[in-house]
């Protein structure tokens, strides 16, 4: 299948004035102005298939939003391809804006003193969503999103879980092919966030629409997308499935080992030993070949084994890994 | 882009301001005092006389309420576009298949016509019943007060926005705002016809746009032009849209243009 979304070396610089402090270099600047280049995106490739979910993350200023933006046509880039459902989305807005649905975290786009459906009824009319279609579609997200209590309220009355799912519901709307949300859960309360993951992770699955979603928590990503591309600086770190960053990075589980009395040292071969509380003893398994199993051969019976615990290393720990090790191999480069 | 989409823009921010039950009688209110003040102003003026300059004191009223009926106040239309240029909420409406300046404009017609349908009707209603307000002149001059009237509002729109969209370069909208505001005080001939001002005064004001918004159109309904003045006017106030509205447009293409090159 053709890519839905594809981006070809696309660069992105911004020229920033230059301020110049104090009293003598503000008049300076009335004369004479210098300007710095900013490249908040460099050379970014990747292609997106249709019905994907990808985690686009990234730390603040890494060009997440920036990126965002070129793809849904309100910022042109300054070098290479970008293509959108097979267009230029900057050269045919309107166009693109049609198959296409934004939720911003931080941007509203509901009518403040209206009640919630006054805003969807308005965008049946931007959208030229058929009546019929509408009402299904209004049924369906009213459902899945809980809605039906507030429907009738302003939005100003809504609480921040209710208005996100609100403005969720206002960008799906008109069955846009795409998706792209950025940061969606941030501020919510843990189960508005649960709410949210589990309603988008369902319409990928059930719709087939293609989910692009920038985050700062981790968790949205693991629930909702199965491939993640991570940039900083403007560059592309890393770009393939969850599973195998982990794997990369050397996925180290940690496994905890409870006897009913101490029973001395105990060093394997399949796990290291990392912290030794007698009786509980913990290891890290470094090999992910190795499985529960082997380690619980190697250990034998006869300790008293009372209790196993194997923990997979959680996607924080592997961002910060991978971040880690990103800037030590820019340190040993420079 | 669907044409449909735009009423539904002017019905939806009718429909947002009848949230706000008691603004609405409070701006009815603060008008209806405002009105039996220059009421009370032109009188005393008057002094007892029958004609000043040409003009009675009932047509004084008249012209008053007339000219504050059109004089709308584009305080609410330049801060929505200052504010989405601040926020950067300018990008939610380029993200939707529509025109921002289109969208804006059926947006604020919708609370144009709130306006006066809740606050200065009755408004002119009470005074028309309390103190007496004269008909137009004739039919032709009621006739043509429509398109004036017309023409009136879109110029209002088309200097707000102007003024809205400056923000973009100067990341404030308050200061045009107080600009635009002392500007039409004078020259739109809302508070003071231009009949009554200097010769040299009038004679500039009269082919400044704002006269347009207040002067020209309440001059019509009260007979002040003949049919022939009449015609050449409405041509002049049509090309001076024609002139506000295509800088309105460039300077909206230069704004899209510097969001979706600079990102605002």
């Amino acid at each position: 299948m053709a890519a839905i979304i594809s981006a070809d070396g696309v660069d992105k610089t911004f020229r920033q004035l230059k301020r110049q402090s104090g009293l003598a270099g503000g008049l300076r600047s009335l004369f004479s102005r210098t300007y710095t280049e900013i490249r908040a995106v460099s050379d970014i490739t990747f292609a997106i298939e249709p019905g994907e979910a990808v985690g686009y993350l990234g730390p603040n200023g890494a060009g997440k939003s920036t990126m965002i933006k070129m793809m849904t046509g309100i910022l042109t880039p300054s070098a290479g391809a970008l293509s959108v459902l097979g267009r230029e989305p900057h050269t045919n807005r309107m166009r693109n804006a049609r198959e296409i649905g934004v939720v911003f975290g931080q941007r509203s786009q509901l009518w403040w003193d209206l009640p919630v459906r006054d805003s969807f009824a308005l965008n049946r009319h931007i959208y030229d969503i058929p009546e019929a279609r509408f009402a299904d579609n209004l049924a369906f997200l009213t459902e899945m999103l809980d809605m039906g209590a507030y429907l009738d309220r302003p939005v100003r009355q809504l609480s921040l879980g209710q208005r996100m799912r609100a403005e969720i519901a206002l960008a799906l709307l008109h069955d846009p092919k795409i998706i792209f949300l950025d940061e969606p859960t941030i501020g919510l309360d843990v189960v508005a966030k649960d709410a949210v993951r589990k309603f988008l992770a369902r319409v990928n699955r059930e719709r087939g629409t293609t989910i692009i979603l920038t985050t700062h928590d981790l968790v949205d990503i693991e629930e909702i997308c199965p491939r993640l591309i991570m940039v900083d600086d403007g560059k592309l770190l890393f770009d393939g499935e969850l599973t195998r960053l982990r794997a990369d990075l050397g996925s180290r589980r940690r496994l905890t080992l409870e006897f009913a009395t101490d029973p001395g040292p105990l060093p394997l071969a399949t796990a290291t030993l990392s912290r030794d509380e007698g009786a509980a003893k913990h290891y890290l398994l470094e090999d992910e070949a190795i499985s529960l199993i082997d380690v619980l051969n190697e250990v034998g019976r006869g300790h008293g084994l009372k209790d196993v615990k194997l923990e997979e290393p959680d996607i924080e720990e592997v961002i910060r890994t991978f971040y880690q090790n990103k800037s030590r191999l820019a340190g040993a480069a420079s | 882009m669907r044409a449909g989409a735009y009423p539904a823009f002017a019905l939806t921010a009718f429909q947002s301001r009848l949230a706000y039950r008691n603004q609405v009688w409070a701006s009815a209110f603060g008008e209806l005092v405002i009105s039996f003040a220059f009421i009370a102003i032109w009188t005393a003026a008057f002094a007892g006389q029958v004609v000043v300059d040409g003009a009675t004191l009932p047509e004084m009223i008249t012209y008053v309420m007339i000219a504050g009926l059109l004089y709308w106040n584009t305080d609410r239309l330049i801060n929505d576009v200052g504010e989405a240029v601040r926020t950067g909420d300018i990008t939610i409406f380029l993200l939707k298949p529509l025109s921002y300046p289109a969208s804006l404009l059926a947006t604020h017609f919708g609370h144009y016509v709130f306006d006066q349908l809740v606050v200065t009707l009755p408004v002119l209603l009470i005074v028309g019943f309390s103190v007496g307000l004269l008909p137009p002149a004739s039919l032709f001059h009621a006739l043509m007060a429509l398109p004036f009237w017309a023409l009136s509002w879109l110029m209002l729109f088309t200097l707000g926005a102007l003024c809205g969209l400056l923000a973009f370069w100067l990341l404030t909208a308050f200061a045009l705002e107080w600009f635009l505001k002392g500007i039409m005080a004078l020259a739109s001939g809302a508070i003071v016809p231009l009949w009554f001002m200097p010769g040299w005064l009038s004679g500039i004001l009269g082919y400044l746009p704002f006269a347009w918004v207040s002067y020209y159109p309440t001059a019509i309904y009260l007979g002040k032009l003949d049919p022939p003045a009449t015609f050449l006017y409405f041509g002049i106030g049509l090309a001076w849209l024609a002139a506000l509205g295509g800088f309105l447009a460039w300077l909206w293409s230069r704004a899209r243009h510097r969001l979706i090159v600079q990102g605002g």
